[in-house]
């Protein structure tokens, strides 16, 4: 019997990681795009990680021997007016970025979820209410919530942080809802309902589990937006400040203005904003296919 | 239908209401005020009374209770106050800003038109093979380019190559065509590539959905036109949804610029917002945070009312 029994479970086990494999397997065939987004990604985490192993200098060490040098063998990628070697500072640039683009996109769509199915869950004046709270969140210009956030708790990664999941979680809140409205109306809800358990659990244990496909879409969708918001602040000089690593930061100020004597220090952070997103996005795009059609989220 | 306008028209007022407050704390929680800012530059004649009398004179002195029904007083008679930092009225110190803005924002909208229509429609037709891969990677691509870079990347461009720099100096459209068009192009194509990838990809998928209809086949089956079929049967059903997108990016593009017109150097609605919270002028930047949700709010009831002016079932919901 015994025997028996832990066979089975070694076959379950086995099973259960085939499944895993086969899955991935299945991705990489029907979906080729969606696996090199997710190869990159892959790639820009292990840089993000190892960024103090992969970089050949210091990414804030100024070096005004070698300032606005073009493309060499010693520096690869050029350097900035500081003299700081350009390919250094995009590798410890990816982790900001990664760093801004998981937690933003991690901590607005979970709170987006939370916010959205308990809307739905609770229906009628809650919902209502909820509902525009959350109207005038999303009618607020996005740019501008940052800016203030920014101003009231001054520049710095945890603020821009701050400032980029705060408008996500309305956003998030919409879609959650839309897509809890139809589970909320299953038999097992009412059954749990039946039951006696209490509102938190079936939130949180019958209901949240049921918007995962929803969920997983949005967090992927929100890391690109979160990089792209943090360049965007970083360059109008809101965001991360000088002298940490940060592509959009490295695209302000003498980036522009030697545009044309030293394009290097214009063109490469772009490119490597631009990968990022694209392959978010791409393995995004592919995984929404993957795993609902029927959605058609922005 | 006109009792379901009214109805929309006044579930406006509370979420304007709400956007009215929020801005207002916000800005009243914002460290510094207009006047500190005003003479840290001449620091020798801020004393403490100078700063008092200045305060007093922008009714800053009163309590906020009292400065926020002081504005929605003003604003009820869509008067927007002068603002506390040039003191000119506010609707002036918009009126000159709004017209670039919409004039880019309508240029870029085009733009993305003109990009998202073919390029979908061919991408629905030529499903799962390398065209609709090609247009998938583009419009991704756009949405993955920051646009301020690809900005940065144009002018760059037209420096080598042509050895030419688009105007940096703005002129109006009537005055000189030439070069008010010459400027602008780059920022809408930039901005406009950007927002064509969401348009993209909703017409590719609005097409595919109507060109499964029963009476496509019908309309192939009785040997009409290809093109007749895409023009007058399909494209027309699969637009409504591509016209909210196309409609809602527009209400952001007019408030949402913010990065693209400091590249450009364009003195535009977003660069005032910067400069306003800057200056910490509470009065032009709830005004024009007001603007901007109106103009989305709006924008959002139109489609919504064109949602129910094409399908009677909504508008009893």
């Amino acid at each position: 019997m015994a025997v028996t029994a832990d066979r089975v479970e070694a076959l379950g086990a086995e099973e259960r990681r085939r499944g895993w494999a086969d899955v991935t397997w299945e991705f990489c065939r029907k979906r080729p795009l969606g696996a090199i987004g997710a190869a990159v990604v892959i790639v820009n985490l292990l840089v993000a990680v190892g960024a103090n192993v992969l970089a050949p200098y210091d990414p804030v060490t100024t070096d005004y021997a070698a300032m606005l040098a073009p493309p060499s063998r010693a520096h690869w990628l050029g350097t900035d007016a500081f003299g700081r070697d350009v390919l250094s500072r995009l590798i410890y640039g990816s982790r900001t970025a990664m760093l801004v683009g998981f937690s933003c996109a991690f901590v607005g769509a979970t709170f987006g979820a939370v916010i959205g199915v308990s809307s739905a869950y609770f229906g009628g004046k809650v919902d209502l209410f909820i509902q525009r709270f959350m109207d005038i969140f999303l009618a607020f210009p996005l740019i501008i919530l940052a800016l203030a956030v920014v101003s009231i708790l001054g520049t710095g990664i945890s603020n821009v942080i701050l400032a980029i999941t705060i408008p996500m979680i309305p956003r998030a809140a919409l879609v959650a809802r839309s897509s809890a409205l139809a589970i909320r109306e299953m038999p097992y809800i009412d059954a749990a309902r039946a039951a006696g358990f209490r509102h938190r659990r079936i939130v949180l244990r019958h209901m949240l589990p049921n918007v995962m496909a929803s969920y997983l879409i949005m967090l992927t969708a929100f890391l690109g937006q979160a990089i792209l918001l943090e360049a965007s602040l970083s360059f109008l000089g809101l965001g991360v400040a000088e002298p940490v690593a940060a592509w959009g930061l490295m695209l302000r100020g003498a980036a522009v203005q030697f545009a044309e004597s030293a394009p290097w220090m214009a063109l490469f952070p772009g490119l490597a904003i631009s990968l990022a997103v694209f392959a978010f996005n791409l393995f995004g795009d592919s995984l929404r296919d993957a795993l609902d059609p029927r959605l058609r989220t922005q | 239908m006109l009792r379901y306008i009214i109805k929309r028209l006044l579930l406006m007022i509370p979420t304007l209401v709400g956007v009215a407050v929020l801005i207002f704390l916000l800005m009243r929680v914002v460290p510094g005020d207009v006047v500190e800012l005003r003479f840290a530059g001449e620091s020798a004649f801020a004393s403490k009374e100078n700063l008092a009398i200045e305060r007093t004179r922008l009714g800053l002195d009163q309590p906020v209770w009292k400065q926020f029904l002081t504005w929605m007083a003003g604003l009820v008679r869509f008067d927007f106050g002068t603002s506390m930092w040039t003191g000119a009225p506010i609707s002036e110190e918009i009126r000159l800003r709004f017209a670039l803005s919409l004039q880019l924002a309508i240029m870029a909208t085009l733009v993305a038109v003109m990009l998202a229509i073919p390029l979908g429609v061919l991408a629905a037709l030529k499903q799962d093979t390398w065209v609709d891969y090609a247009v998938r990677v583009f419009s991704i691509a756009g949405l993955a380019m920051p646009s301020f870079w690809l900005g940065i990347v144009f002018i760059l461009g037209l420096l080598i190559v042509f050895r030419w720099l688009p105007p940096m100096v703005y002129t109006p459209l009537w005055v000189n065509p030439v070069q008010n068009l010459a400027q602008l192009i780059w920022p809408a194509l930039a901005v406009g590539y950007r927002y064509s990838a969401v348009a993209t990809r909703m017409t590719r998928s609005a097409m595919l959905e109507v060109l499964r209809e029963d009476y496509i086949r019908t309309a192939r089956a009785k040997g009409l036109w290809q093109k007749l079929i895409l023009s007058r049967h399909a494209l027309k059903n699969a637009m409504l949804p591509v016209l909210t997108v196309i409609a809602l990016e527009f209400a952001f593009l007019m408030g949402g610029l913010v990065v693209t017109e400091q590249v450009f150097n364009l003195n535009g609605l977003g660069l005032l917002f910067v400069e306003s919270v800057a200056h910490r002028d509470y009065t032009l930047t709830q005004a024009l945070v007001l603007l901007v949700a109106f103009v989305f709010i709006f924008v959002n009831f139109l489609v919504d009312l064109a949602y129910a002016w094409i399908d009677p079932r909504i508008r009893f919901r």
